[in-house]
């Protein structure tokens, strides 16, 4: 036996067909309307709007029980009217309150909101005590009720939620200006005021078919969720209204869907309580589910996605950091002699004699910065010395790096897997390949030090900020760095800059590169 | 007929309005004197107290509300407030006896509790969803409090097969108000009171010059705190009484009608204390009127608000006629 009864039943049970195209169409209307809302950043004016139309619902309920008692039939209609009227009141009391009285747009919000709805529930308890039965038609509004809507609604309704469709259609271009870059409008003639005065009462329709299904108190957030939602899959305009429409009718559906089946369920399990869920909070927490889940897991901009960009960056510079620490320490490391290391069939890297420092740098610096001749020549000097790299015992990278033990070990097997470092009996030194992207970190961070001072900055300064970029830097940046230094061949500090044509790998590494460092900006 | 017996028994059965004004005057001074104890009070007289303790209570803190631009704060917490009290009773239905499950029994530890859940859980959830999802402020905000209170509506109806508790959460029941709720409403204006008074200047210069108040060692952000947790004390200990619709709009009303006529920080205060205040007495006084001579039975709640959003228009209009004065008072002297 099935759990729930199948979706596609909604559609064609004669009962359930009004109440749940109904819904859908109100939620699609106000998710698109809601886009713009969210664009504008004027997220909460929809709650008081909302708020602001319940006294007209009221009133209008009322005026009809008093004079059409019979016409149960245009109450939807007279309903929309007065709503229709009472929420332009409440948007006009707003503006004004801004622009005469220079209130606060928050506290006027608040003010229209409360006031208004004050007011709606005077005349409600009036109408209570007079025509009790109307009362719960009232009612309704406040929470929405799906089930109790008619073949007219749904004409009166999705004739609306079309008009709202074809209206945003026509006026896209000028929306999009209008949403977007309005001095640029107001340049090439497009009529914001005009646009604006649309978008206000396609906002108020929208509100106002929509309280039906989802109830006033809770309408903002239905103009809202699926528009934020929407905005998380997609960059371009359209993209977020038809997401956005999209979601807001699955949400309608579904909450219609899932206030009536719930119960349902229940009662077949034989819960000893019985219970109806309203369905304008079901509509929104299903709304909110979506755009909740949209938040966390959207493709590009969702957190769970940022959030392993951005851990990932962190662990490619923590390692960066690593391989540099131990380039460093190589260099200053005493070995016998001259040793002249070579790495590859072009490139050449030198280790500085610790027993002759001056002369080590200048060489250093001349082999470091040599051009592909020089680097070539010095390549065959020193073909035939020993390949001696210095290397590190464990203990020493873990205090020279301020590592805890697991991180340490976890870093080394890390490395040692992809091959940047190797292990010669319990000592660590450098691959050819983790020396080669040791001395290019070492390069864009001097190269970056340079380019600092040349902008002007103190040499005692420009160390932190270096430590930062030297991850970021892509080998674009770095030839263009390069040109305009004219090819620096030391940094502010007189250390040598590693020369660029020692470096054969960078072009794997750059795609690499630039997607990491996404994460950080 | 017991019932009838004791509305019959209220001194203010079939008064009229500027008769229940006096009466109350007068009653208010014979209970001053001793003569009436607190046991003896009337419904009415007791409606009137918890709308001015109200008044009180969120004048003092929503002036600073209104300056902050905070006031969509008091919104949301106002709306999951719901969810906070839901919450609370799950979290405390282990202990509490049998027969105190109904929903009406809300002790004052619950609300505590309830007011706690509700500021940590908007203010937290608002914070998380701007700083770490980067929406808009305003947008998380909506979405935040609309979610919750949406979660609250159905667990409620769920659990009590009622639906109009929500609908009384909202637009409150002035009417079964009851002494106890006097005691509580009476704590929460006078802790509002006291610490906005003691803390006054750190108030001050904390709403009105952030860079200046953490320069000089009081920080922002912990007043910040400080003030959601007095309105949210605020929102819940009036949610019992007057629902959290009335909360809101004192909160906001009474404030932006005090701003109308002064710019001073301290004649705000007093003023919109001064306004919530007459606008409580003269509310129930209406209802009051109401009752007896047209013989329908308003909702206090309902009849307070208006009453707030009229007092505006009257002051907007009052402050119009004062400028048009001073506009030609020189005028006329002059000839």
């Amino acid at each position: 036996m099935l759990a729930f009864t199948s979706p596609w039943h909604y559609f064609t049970d004669p009962v359930l067909q009004a109440p749940t195209i109904g819904s859908m169409l109100m939620c699609l209307a106000s998710a698109l309307i809601g886009v713009i809302v969210f664009l504008r950043r004027r997220s909460l004016l929809g709650e008081a709007i909302s708020h602001a139309s319940y006294p007209g619902v009221v009133i209008s309920i009322f005026i009809t029980a008093v004079f059409f008692p019979k016409a149960h039939d245009a109450l939807a209609a007279i309903v929309l009217i007065g709503a229709l009227c009472s929420s332009l009141l409440g948007l006009w009391v707003i503006e004004k309150m801004q622009r005469s009285l220079k209130v606060k747009n928050d506290a006027a919000l608040c003010f229209v909101l409360s006031i208004f709805f004050g007011i709606g529930v005077l005349c409600a308890s009036r109408l209570q005590f007079s025509h009790a039965l109307w009362y719960q038609t009232a009612h309704i509004f406040l929470y929405g009720q799906a089930a109790t809507m008619t073949d007219i609604h749904i004409v009166l309704y999705g004739t609306l939620a079309a008009a709202i469709v074809v209206a945003l259609f026509f006026l896209y271009h000028s929306l999009r200006i209008a949403i977007f870059d309005r001095d640029y409008g107001k340049s090439v003639g497009v009529p914001i005021k005009a646009v604006d005065a649309i978008l206000f009462i396609l906002l108020i329709l929208a509100i106002i078919i929509g309280i039906r299904s989802v109830g006033v108190v809770l309408m903002a957030g239905m103009l809202i969720a699926p528009a934020i939602a929407a905005r998380q899959f997609s960059d371009r305009l359209h993209g977020v209204f038809i997401l956005s429409g999209l979601f807001g009718a699955l949400s309608g559906f579904f909450g219609n869907y899932l206030s009536v089946e719930i119960p349902e369920w229940g009662k077949r399990q034989g819960w000893e309580w019985k219970f109806a869920l309203p369905t304008g909070p079901m509509i929104l927490l299903t709304a909110s589910a979506i755009c909740i889940m949209a938040l966390l897991f959207a493709p590009k901009r969702g957190f769970v996605r940022r959030r392993i960009r951005a851990l990932y960056f962190q662990r490619e510079c923590c390692r960066e950091n690593f391989l540099k620490y131990m380039w460093k320490n190589a260099q200053c490391l005493p070995v016998e002699g001259i040793a002249k290391l070579q790495f590859g069939p072009k490139s050449a890297l030198f280790v500085p004699d610790s027993s002759s420092a001056q002369n080590a740098y200048s060489q250093s610096s001349m082999s470091f910065c040599a051009e592909a001749e020089p680097a070539q020549k010095s390549s065959n000097l020193s073909s035939k010395a020993n390949l001696a790299i210095p290397s590190m015992s464990f203990t020493q990278l873990k205090a020279g790096m301020g590592f805890s033990l697991w991180q340490t070990f976890w870093m080394l097997f890390c490395l040692k897997n992809e091959g940047w470092i190797e292990e010669k009996d319990k000592k660590f030194c450098l691959t050819t390949d983790g020396w080669q992207r040791a001395a290019h970190i070492i390069r864009l961070h001097r190269l970056w030090e340079v380019y600092l001072v040349h902008l002007g900055h103190g040499v005692e300064k420009v160390h932190r900020s270096a430590e930062e970029m030297e991850h970021i830097l892509t080998p674009e940046l770095e030839q263009e760095l390069t040109l305009l230094l004219d090819n620096p061949q030391l940094d502010p500090h007189e250390q040598p800059i590693p020369s660029r044509n020692l470096f054969t790998f960078i072009d794997t590494k750059s795609a690499e590169k630039t997607s990491s460092s996404e994460g950080m900006l | 007929m017991m019932f009838f017996a004791a509305i019959q028994n209220n001194p203010y059965w079939g008064k009229n309005f500027f008769n229940v004004i006096l009466l109350f005057i007068e009653r208010m001074f014979s209970a001053c004197l001793g003569k009436i104890g607190m046991g003896d009070l009337a419904s009415d007289e007791i409606q009137i107290c918890v709308l001015s303790l109200v008044a009180i209570a969120s004048a003092t803190v929503g002036t600073f509300l209104v300056m902050k631009k905070m006031t969509m704060l008091a919104n949301s917490l106002s709306h999951t407030v719901l969810l906070g009290i839901v919450l609370s009773y799950l979290c405390l239905l282990p202990f509490l006896p049998k027969e105190e499950m109904s929903a009406h029994a809300v002790s004052v530890e619950v609300l505590l509790i309830a007011s706690l859940i509700t500021g940590l859980i908007t203010t937290a959830l608002t914070q998380f969803l701007t700083s770490f999802f980067r929406l808009q402020e305003d947008a998380s905000t909506g979405l935040v409090f609309t979610m919750l209170f949406a979660l609250g509506i159905v667990l409620i109806t769920a659990l009590t097969r009622n639906a109009h508790i929500g609908t009384e959460a909202i637009m409150g029941n002035v009417d079964s108000l009851h002494l106890h709720d006097l005691q509580l409403i009476f704590w929460i204006a006078f802790s509002n009171l006291f610490l906005i008074i003691i803390f006054f200047k750190e108030w001050k210069v904390t709403t009105f010059d952030r860079g200046f108040a953490n320069s000089i060692g009081f920080s922002g952000s912990l007043f910040n705190y400080f003030l959601m947790v007095l309105t949210s004390v605020t929102v819940i200990g009036a949610f019992r009484a007057v629902g959290v619709l009335l909360v809101l709009a004192f909160l906001v009303a009474p404030v932006l009608t005090a701003r109308l006529f002064s710019h001073r920080l301290k004649h705000v205060i007093f003023l919109s204390i001064g306004i919530g205040v007459a606008c409580s007495v003269i509310s129930v006084a209406l209802a009051r009127h109401f009752l007896s001579v047209y013989h329908l039975p308003l909702s206090t709640s309902g009849l307070t608000v208006t009453s707030l959003g009229a007092l505006y228009l009257l002051a907007l209009g009052l402050k119009w006629g004062l400028k048009i004065y001073q506009r030609r008072k020189p005028l006329l002297s002059k000839n």
